[in-house]
């Protein structure tokens, strides 16, 4: 039983992974941090943390806090900025024997533009995870929540990003998803990512305020896990089933057993985010779960399972 | 001095080592040593080589979910635990613990941490038992710069901020220190999580000791809030004292310090006040101490930055730093 077994392989947009598990974006760094620690030979994919066109310090801390069944962060899109990603993380992630994704935050539809059209020239990196959900930063929804905005940067991103896939990752902070999803398809994206965080807020009642410096967070982890599995459910079915868009699902998976429930909604792919805190070696043992569990239901390949939940 | 300390850098840094994950070890010894305070021992044969000043991340696991304490009010509040609850499941995140003690003595490789039961994690810690079964990543961080054998070392912890102190101390123990003085400061009498060689003294005067390995001891003086033992008052009056007193016959005098935000602020203008090189060892909400959840953020000098500063993550360049590094300890 391993990660690699040939029934894992899987289509994500334009690519083949190995099997269908990667790491989510913001929980894993630029790939050096988990080197020696996860090997990412038995990786389905990496997704980076979120680069933006210039470098951002990110928030004040507190950024973190523990919540019953979660995590809720706010570190606002700290990162080294387009120029540095290029001249200092990509040369290790070309030694990197996995799919790498990227994944692009802005604030403009330009800020969009010139960073995905740089990372689509790079080679080594398969493609792209589009962030347009935030919940961290002041104007950081703001494309995530509108169908029309989120279409017309989508398809300005599509038109310069010709060769690695495109998927776009929705936030579930919004009344209609499937508007959203229809809206990023329509768009040109190869694949969603479903889902960002939860907004949420956590209040320290000793000091009468807020535990966040930026007030409100993201909520992830298991708490969240049930939310994301229906809001996969919902858009696989009113969305992508009939046009054959993968989803690669996200939100609290910590073993084979929730990673399996996402394909069972409809996920093609999914990601670990939060338990990599734990565990940063929980991607491979959960591929390798979700092998035994082909081989105890009698699947032959991993994407036989794709939104086989029976209603 | 600046190119010894430089050189001592150097060394830690080439000497440290790829953490391991999930690493389970047993329980071999647990020794509730003062109120609120125990000490958690225990052994595994894979954990890597570390250095006094770097942590574990201990998974803990939930004890609340079935006790009624649960609804009750008040910080001094602690729920009472049946050992039912030693089974509920795993707290979410790990929780950050310094090695207080480091021992391989050819047949087991020991480690122990020092937790004060402050919350659901801690409170489990508190309720282990030889025998049981922990699950370690570490060693992680980067830790004290260990000063020159010739060196007067004075090793300043307050609180729970004292375990790493204790590992710092049989180390430069075993690498041939002899000029170390202990400093410890707590709340009341009955917070210190270490035994000192006598029994506290009532009257300030008389001086405890630090047990190290062998017959060997580090003199050591205890501060108390209260009052209640050892030194009436702060830790940073106790390190004044003793540098008016003894001052003049430290050689090139290096403080290794941790504790709670308020003293470590302090004893960085101490021992800027006294001429002398300070490392101080950070304290900050940690949700991976791999360096990828951002949250453990420092404030660091940068001159090559626009605004001076940076970010640095204190579960990768810290949790110890160099006093001077350090945006919020400048005088």
């Amino acid at each position: 039983m391993t990660a690699s077994d040939p029934r894992l392989q899987v289509r994500l947009g334009r690519r083949t992974l190995r099997n269908p598990v990667l790491t989510a974006s913001g929980t894993c760094g630029y790939g050096p941090e988990y080197d020696h620690l996860l090997d990412y030979g038995q990786l389905g994919g990496f997704t980076t943390k979120s680069v933006t066109r210039h470098e951002r310090p990110g928030n004040e801390p507190q950024r973190v806090a523990e919540v019953p069944g979660g995590l809720l962060n706010a570190i606002g899109l700290a990162n080294v900025g387009l120029e540095r990603f290029l001249a200092e993380k990509v040369p290790f992630i070309e030694t990197m024997p996995t799919e790498v994704l990227v994944n692009v935050a802005g604030y403009t539809i330009e800020d969009y533009v010139v960073v995905c059209e740089a990372v689509d020239r790079v080679e080594c990196l398969a493609g792209i995870e589009l962030n347009v959900s935030c919940p961290n930063v002041s104007d950081g929804l703001m494309f995530g929540t509108d169908p029309g905005l989120l279409k017309e940067v989508v398809s300005a991103v599509r038109a310069v990003v010709t060769r690695g896939t495109l998927l776009v990752k929705l936030s579930p902070n919004v009344t209609d998803i499937a508007s959203l999803a229809r809206a990023a398809v329509e768009g040109g994206a190869d694949g969603l990512s479903l889902i960002n965080t939860y907004v949420g807020l956590s209040i320290d009642v000793e000091r009468r305020r807020p535990v966040l410096a930026n007030v409100t967070g993201g909520l992830s982890g298991p708490a969240i896990l049930p939310l994301a599995l229906y809001n996969v459910h919902r858009v696989y079915r009113e969305v992508c089933a009939d046009r054959g868009i993968p989803i690669l699902g996200m939100g609290g998976i910590q073993n084979a057993r929730d990673a399996v429930a996402f394909l069972l909604a409809g996920a093609s792919a999914v990601a670990i985010g939060t338990a990599l805190f734990v565990d940063p070696t929980a991607p491979v043992k959960i591929a390798e779960g979700i092998a035994a569990y082909l081989d105890q239901h009698g699947f032959a390949s991993v994407s036989e399972l794709r939104g086989q939940l029976q209603l | 001095m600046v190119w010894s300390r430089k050189f001592i850098c150097t060394r830690m840094t080439a000497s440290r080592t790829t953490p391991i994950c999930s690493l389970p070890a047993r329980v071999t010894r647990v020794d509730h040593v003062c109120r609120e305070h125990v000490i958690v021992t225990a052994e595994s044969d894979q954990l890597p080589p570390s250095q006094p000043g770097q942590f574990l991340q201990l998974q803990c696991r939930d004890t609340l979910a079935t006790d009624p304490s649960i609804h009750a009010w008040g910080p001094q509040t602690w729920p009472r635990l049946n050992l039912l609850d030693q089974t509920g499941p795993p707290i979410l995140l790990r929780r950050p613990f310094s090695i207080a003690d480091r021992a391989d003595d050819g047949t087991a490789n020991r480690f122990s941490v020092i937790s004060r039961a402050i919350g659901p994690g801690t409170r489990w810690l508190d309720r282990l038992e030889a025998g049981m079964e922990l699950n370690v990543t570490g060693p992680l961080g980067r830790g004290y710069a260990l000063p020159d054998p010739d060196q007067t070392a004075l090793l300043v912890g307050g609180g729970v901020g004292i375990p790493p102190l204790l590992y710092l101390a049989r180390t430069l123990h075993e690498r041939g220190h002899r000029d170390v003085r202990v400093l410890f400061g707590v709340q009341t009498h009955d917070l210190l999580p270490v035994r000192l060689s006598d029994d506290l003294p009532t009257n300030g005067h008389a001086t405890p000791c630090l047990r190290l390995p062998g017959e060997a001891s580090f003199p050591a003086l205890v501060a108390t809030d209260d009052g209640s033992a050892g030194f009436a008052g702060r830790v940073t009056d106790a390190l004044r004292a003793l540098h008016a007193l003894e001052g003049d016959r430290w050689r090139r005098p290096v403080i290794c310090t941790c504790g709670p935000e308020p003293m470590l602020k302090a004893v960085a203008a101490a021992s800027r006040a006294m001429g002398s090189d300070c490392q101080v060892c950070l304290e900050r909400f940690m949700g991976c101490g791999l360096g990828t959840c951002l949250s453990c953020v420092v404030r660091v000098h940068a001159p090559d930055q626009e605004k001076g500063w940076r970010w640095a993550l204190s579960c990768q360049e810290g949790p110890v730093f160099e006093r001077d590094r350090v945006l919020d300890y400048d005088g």
